[in-house]
């Protein structure tokens, strides 16, 4: 938790500063020329008034058809190079580092969580195969976006003094067309994949005693939980949703920027984008471990989309109860339907 | 050894844009980019309105090589920054980064795909061979190679704009100051070089007759 705190503490500063610095003009530009047609004749050849407003992002006239072509200088760019190259960068970086020693330090600690009693042999589908491609869409254009953004902001530190200028500028073109042609396919998915989940992801009273003793993580113990578990819930609505929305909303003002958007917002919308990212990517290395090291079985079920009975007794007891007394259907494909109370007519499937 | 800057003197500027066409016409700049551009402030207001001249100010601190994801741009040893369109990714982060709006990219492809980065090489052309046949196509005219200094300088009509070593250049235009009496701002020097660079303008105030035959010794 503590990563996240700290690139949230973070941005939110650098926002305030953002909004601090980009000041705008100091005087309406109106103001200054009369100020400057005073001076031009009390003291001849002195302009302050004319540059006082330069540095205000104030566009003069220019038969450039650029846009901002008026703009003499944007000191926008200071700041965000400032923030870029420095604060995000530490600190995001720092908090994967420490994200992957707590994941190992815990593995180290707990290993693989086993079943505790012996598989039944008696399989209930758990995920259909139009959820299972939905969610390996996603997690596999999350996984490309994850490495190719952490290529292009962390390459010129920690890979061109390994492999050199040109090897990692071919690395680096490859990367940066990866991440801006399967961005828009991430978002689509992550959309698809929300209509699909969304019902079975409603919190409900049981997630707050899940939370409580954290899903029986740390002692053991056994917490009933639904179809998926409050921690699962809150990576679908805190990651999924929310940061899926700030990376993808952010990540399209830069993949586009044929519509006249200024600098100040582009810059504005890289440093949102790499908050975001660096919150996703923590999250996802935690949901990446909880679903294939960390549990036994849980990788199976999105493979597959069956998993044991004892499985789910175990792991989420008030859905296998839902199954087994009929409300859930245990072969949702067979009967149509897709989880809940069995419709008479499933026309057009899920969304 | 000399520090190659641009000096661009805003008394003199009348908004001819040869410096953009010369530069243009000397490079063969790719479609939709403007290495350098004129920008009027206070346009035709009697009295208040003032040209500027602008391009890459090839910076001490450049911000665009801080935040390059690829390490492409260098220094020459006359203080020029250039870069590399062989390992440019069109990433557009230099464009974030720099406060004059020197890096531009030609169109790539739809949607505003961005090409190879294109920016003033103070006529200094690219990391290839002088005058080869590469750097001309990529970075256009390599005029410091040849002895001459950038074109959009050499063709200003009222030499207003000044390209060179940035001790003669100051020397130039202290001249001028001193002439004229006051006015010693120069456009974009604190943002590009640094306070420390621009004393010699700034020194030139105090020491200057103040007003005291004004208008006729105009430069």
């Amino acid at each position: 938790m503590r990563p996240f705190l700290a690139l949230l503490v973070a941005s939110s500063f650098a926002v305030a500063a953002w909004a601090q610095q980009s000041s705008g003009p100091v005087l309406p530009p109106a103001e200054l020329a009369k100020q400057e047609q005073l001076r031009s004749v009390q003291q001849p050849y002195n302009n302050a008034p004319v540059w006082q407003n330069a540095r205000g992002g104030v566009a003069g006239y220019t038969s450039i058809p650029a846009p901002e072509a008026g703009v003499l200088i944007q000191d926008g760019g200071q700041n965000w190079r400032a923030l870029r190259n420095g604060t995000f960068s530490i600190i995001g970086g720092w908090s994967l580092v420490a994200m992957m020693v707590l994941i190992g330090g815990f593995y180290a600690w707990k290993g693989t969580i086993q079943l505790h009693e012996a598989p039944t042999g008696r399989l209930i589908e758990r995920f259909t195969l139009l959820e299972r491609m939905a969610h390996w869409a996603t997690a596999i254009s999350f996984s490309v976006l994850a490495i190719s953004g952490l290529i292009l902001a962390f390459g010129k530190t920690l890979l061109i003094p390994v492999i050199g200028f040109t090897l990692f500028s071919w690395l680096a073109i490859i990367a940066k067309n990866l991440h801006n042609f399967l961005g828009p396919l991430f978002i689509i998915s992550c959309f698809i994949t929300f209509c699909i989940f969304v019902r079975d992801n409603l919190p409900k009273a049981v997630d707050f005693k899940w939370l409580a003793s954290f899903g029986g993580l740390m002692n053991g113990k056994h917490v009933p939980s639904e179809k998926f578990n409050a921690g699962e819930k809150i990576w679908f609505w805190g990651g999924l949703m929310v940061l899926g929305l700030v990376v993808g909303a952010s990540g399209m003002v830069l993949n586009f920027p044929n519509f006249e958007q200024t600098r100040a917002t582009m810059q504005l919308a890289n440093l949102v984008h790499l908050t975001g990212s660096m919150l996703f990517m923590l999250g996802a290395l935690g949901h990446i471990y909880m679903g294939t090291l960390g549990m036994a079985g849980a990788l199976d079920a999105m493979k597959t989309g069956v998993v044991d009975e004892a499985w789910a007794k175990e792991h989420h007891e008030i859905w296998y109860d839902d199954v087994k007394s009929g409300k859930v259907p245990a072969n949702r494909t067979a009967s149509g339907g897709n989880g809940g109370p069995q419709q008479p007519v499933a026309v057009g499937g899920n969304d | 050894m000399a520090r190659m800057k641009f000096i661009c003197d805003a008394e003199r500027c009348i908004e001819c844009n040869g410096c953009v066409t010369a530069c243009k016409n000397e490079h063969d700049v790719p479609w939709g980019v403007n290495r350098r551009r004129v920008v009027t402030l206070n346009d035709g207001i009697v009295g208040a309105e003032r040209s500027i001249s602008v391009a890459c100010m090839h910076c001490s601190d450049a911000p665009c090589q801080a935040v390059c994801p690829v390490n492409c741009f260098y220094k020459t040893e006359d203080g020029v920054v250039l870069h590399d369109k062989d390992l440019c990714i069109g990433c557009g982060y230099c464009f974030y980064a720099c406060p004059f709006g020197a890096p531009q990219f030609p169109q790539a492809g739809a949607f505003g795909l961005r090409g190879k980065m294109d920016k003033c090489t103070f006529c200094a052309g690219g990391p290839e061979k002088d005058g080869s046949k590469a750097e001309i196509e990529k970075y256009g005219r390599n005029r410091l190679s040849e002895g001459k200094l950038p074109a959009c300088a050499e063709m200003c009509s009222t030499k207003a704009l000044l390209a060179g070593d940035g001790d003669v250049l100051s020397d130039i235009y202290r001249e001028r100051v001193m002439r004229r009496g006051r006015g010693g701002d120069l456009w974009g020097h604190a943002t590009a070089y640094g306070r420390a660079d621009s004393k010699p303008a700034g020194a030139a105030l105090p020491t200057a007759p103040a007003a005291a035959q004004p208008a006729a010794q105009k430069s």
